[in-house]
């Protein structure tokens, strides 16, 4: 078997559905990662949706299995002394703890990092919360839709009419977990240098605040939100090769008009090719056609005399582009337009992106083998390919499927 | 002084836009010397775009660096100006990586060809080097030379198709979402690993990221549930299977809040409980008992009902307020803040430190986002504002490199330093 980046490093994990993704992008890269669990089991076994072939049970929740992949699971009351006192002796094992509970949670139950530490200094020690261990909204409560709302990109997506949008897929989750990933490498890193273990601290509100992209950074130097816009962006208008359009069978969306592509006049010749150019190539029509591009748009903007004549024309350039991508499929208008260096992007949807050709031709996906379920499953693949210490994801674990295996490997190990 | 964890490594950043560019801050942050290769012949965009500094009149800055776009993904590193185009700017770029940890690459593979900058040809330089590449869809493969940037990949990846409202197109976020913290982030823990390994073997390795397959690996149940089960998952709004409400609800206007008046306040309850404590706070206790929400099953048959009558009693509301209240009672909820909130108004970020004021040149004093890892021991650190175009060409070419002056002014002359 090949080395693995992580061989070696133990990381005992107290994490729902916060915390689990850092625990999953640590087994796939080689931790052993022991999820400890509560009877029953955390909310994100519960989450729907589920495996259909079964009825539905902690063990057959895709939610669950998506964030969970390659690690060991042993179930603990941490509501006992017994249950503490082995998750404890567990934690010290460790090389690396982490946890998502709510702030002095894991402390009124002994395990907390300053106890844990006491005992073992080199101990790395991620926790995630909504908001960070420390300041005045550290005890709030927290569910993905509050950090995303809290750490300032839900203000930036959607409509102006209608309420701010969610981004799917619990993005302050995953964005939490990524950055917990990082910070507990950096940490293990040190500690494997020198022996000095220490707190790791992640914020889901502080870890969305980047993906603001560029509104912190207007506010700060301009004294300007930045707002939701929707479809048509700051441009009031729809322009002919930029937004979002219906295909046959979906949509697809263009960036024609952004530098980096080609220009706008190679979608003429596309449409041209196609029989779909129209009167494209009449006047008034085919001069705007060859020279559209955001510095076009831009001269347009300066001239307003100009702008009269040329909006009209621009609204019937765009008509005739929806008209050319109703009659393609999404796929064909993504592949064929970028083969022709258009900017552009199918709007996949999962069916698209399980039949995604490059994801395909480059083996992505994972067939997972579930034993008890006696079926062969496709998994979403790995984020990274590391040439020298590969990836390698096995199945998320049954609820309490190692707890019999770990805690005598405990037993054994304190007697010895 | 605490070492940091990655002091002592150097990174030869030849990056840019967000993606790279980011992974490659985190990396300063922790200890590393960064080199940010540019060239004016290739500029970085994001030098070039809103938002600018302003001057003293209103105006906006111009020139490469008054960008807060671009100089909050550049904190602490270098700059040095090379030309990539010219045979020598290569061979300079070579020496860098020479004497570098770590190589980190987001251009499209047709780059990568174009300048020599292929895993084969850098090991076989520098055997060591932890080299990590984050195109857009992967360094092979059918659609390698495809084009794109954050906002292409969020339809591609399918965020776009899974976010919004139902009734709506596929709009997509509003932002470029996967460049900030989905790629650098996965990019940036897949380094670390290898740095491990590096560390326990002496081998380098090459790390290859295409930005389509990192993101959708983060996409929760959408690709899993179609390969599983078949279905078809597309948007809900501002939904959740397993509680209700779960939604962002209006609060009365706030006039301070500039150009960005509305207010709303996420909430969401995962039981009964939760949904009794926000009636009891809105005044309408009765409702908890009310048939048609008092079961979390209820509550989901009759959600648009629910959602409608919660914004009726919250119109009123400062939403601070409201957040704060609901809050007191343990419920989930939190105010859809703007940048003017998380820079100015919430007493939170403040309490923490987490964003860090640098002095720069010709920005003035301005905001960076700081490391969302707080470590206790070694906290990282943004030693720098970003640097300016080609600030550090002199001192890389001299310390790094180890070209005298003349040779310097000779390159200079040539457009290779450029």
């Amino acid at each position: 078997m090949a080395d693995r980046a992580l061989d070696g490093l133990r990381v005992i994990e107290f994490t729902d559905e916060l915390g689990s993704y850092c625990g999953r992008l640590l087994a796939d890269l080689g931790a052993e990662v022991v999820k400890v669990e509560p009877p029953g089991g955390g909310r994100e076994r519960r989450t729907p949706p589920f495996y259909r072939a079964v009825p539905p049970g902690p063990d057959t929740s895709l939610a669950f299995w998506v964030h969970n992949t390659s690690k060991k699971s042993v179930v603990l009351d941490l509501e006992t002394g017994e249950g503490r006192a082995a998750a404890r002796a567990l934690a010290l094992r460790g090389d690396v703890v982490l946890e998502d509970n709510p702030v002095g949670w894991m402390a009124a139950r002994g395990l907390g990092f300053e106890s844990l530490r006491a005992e073992k200094p080199s101990l790395v020690y991620t926790s995630i919360t909504g908001f960070g261990q420390t300041g005045p909204h550290a005890g709030y409560a927290y569910s993905d839709i509050v950090g995303q709302a809290m750490g300032g990109v839900m203000t930036l997506a959607g409509e102006p009419a209608d309420p701010p949008n969610m981004i799917y897929g619990n993005q302050a989750n995953v964005s939490a977990s990524i950055e917990a990933a990082q910070g507990t490498l950096l940490a293990v890193l040190y500690a494997e240098a020198t022996g000095i273990g220490q707190l790791v601290d992640v914020s889901a509100q502080e870890a969305l605040s980047m993906s603001q992209e560029t509104a912190m950074q207007q506010w700060d130097l301009q004294k300007t939100n930045r707002i939701r816009q929707g479809e048509r962006g700051s441009i009031p208008i729809p322009l002919p090769g930029a937004g979002v359009y219906a295909t046959r069978d979906g949509h697809l969306v263009c960036f024609v008009l952004a530098p980096g592509g080609a220009p706008f006049s190679e979608l003429v010749n596309w449409m041209r090719e196609k029989g779909m150019a129209a009167d494209l190539d009449d006047e008034p029509y085919r001069e705007i056609c060859d020279n559209l591009n955001m510095g076009f748009l831009t001269q347009l903007t300066r001239e307003p005399q100009k702008a009269v004549t040329a909006l009209p024309a621009l609204m019937h350039i765009n008509e005739v582009v929806a008209a050319f991508f109703a009659s393609l499929t999404s796929n064909e208008a993504y592949v064929d337009g970028q083969k022709r260096l258009l900017l552009n992007g199918i709007v996949s949807t999962p069916r698209d992106l399980a039949e995604n050709e490059q994801l395909r031709s480059r083996a992505w996906f994972k067939q997972l083998e579930f034993d008890y379920l006696n079926a062969l499953i496709e998994f979403p693949g790995a984020p990274y390919r590391l040439s020298e210490t590969p990836v390698a994801i096995s199945r998320p674990p049954r609820l309490g499927e190692h707890t019999h295996d770990v805690l005598a490997a405990l037993a054994e190990r304190s007697v010895s | 002084m605490t070492k940091l964890p990655l002091e002592g490594l150097r990174v030869a950043d030849f990056s840019w836009f967000g993606a790279g560019p980011i992974g490659a801050q985190t990396l300063a942050t922790f200890g590393a010397e960064v080199v940010r290769v540019e060239s004016e012949t290739k500029i970085d965009s994001l030098r070039v775009v809103q938002p600018f500094a302003l001057n003293e009149d209103g105006t906006f800055k111009s020139g490469y660096n008054a960008s807060g776009y671009f100089n909050n993904f550049n904190a602490g590193k270098l700059s040095i100006q090379l030309n990539l185009n010219t045979e020598k700017g290569q061979e300079l770029g070579y020496r860098i990586i020479e004497k570098s940890d770590i190589f980190l690459s987001n251009f499209t593979p047709r780059v990568l060809d174009k300048w020599k900058l292929r895993y084969e040809q850098l090991s076989a330089i520098n055997p060591r080097l932890i080299a990590a590449y984050a195109p857009m869809q992967g360094l092979d493969g059918p659609h390698r030379d495809f084009l794109g940037f954050g906002a292409v990949l969020t339809p591609v990846t399918g965020i776009s198709y899974m976010s919004g409202f139902p009734n709506r197109p596929p709009i997509g976020v509003g932002t470029n979402y996967p460049d900030y913290v989905i790629n650098p982030g996965h990019t940036v823990t897949a380094i670390l690993a290898a740095l491990r390994y590096r560390n326990r073997t002496g081998k380098g390795q090459c790390v290859e990221l295409p930005q389509l397959e990192s993101v959708v690996n983060g996409l929760g149940t959408a690709v899993a549930d179609y390969l599983a089960n078949g279905t078809i998952q597309t948007r809900s709004g501002n939904r959740n299977p397993i509680a209700a409400p779960h939604a962002a609800v209006r609060c009365a206007d706030d006039p301070t809040s500039v150009g960005s008046p509305d207010r709303w306040v996420a909430i969401a309850c995962y039981d009964d409980a939760q949904w009794s404590a926000v009636c009891d706070v809105l005044g309408h206790g009765e409702a908890a008992r009310d048939s048609r929400f008092a079961t979390f099953a209820a509550r989901k048959a009759n959600e648009d009902a629910l959602e409608a009558l919660l914004n009726q009693w919250t119109a009123t509301w400062k939403a601070e307020d409201l957040m704060e209240a609901l809050q007191a009672r343990g419920v989930p909820a939190g105010v859809v803040q703007n940048a003017q909130d998380l820079l100015d108004r919430d007493p939170h970020m403040k309490a923490r430190g987490y964003y860090r004021y640098l002095d720069h040149p010709e920005t003035g004093r301005a905001a960076y986002d700081g490391p969302p890892m707080v470590l206790s021991e070694t906290p990282g650190v943004l030693r720098t504002a970003a640097p300016l175009l080609g600030e550090h060409t002199m001192d890389v070419c001299e310390r790094i490199i180890g070209l005298s002056a003349d040779e310097i002014a000779d390159l200079m002359a040539e457009g290779v330093l450029l």
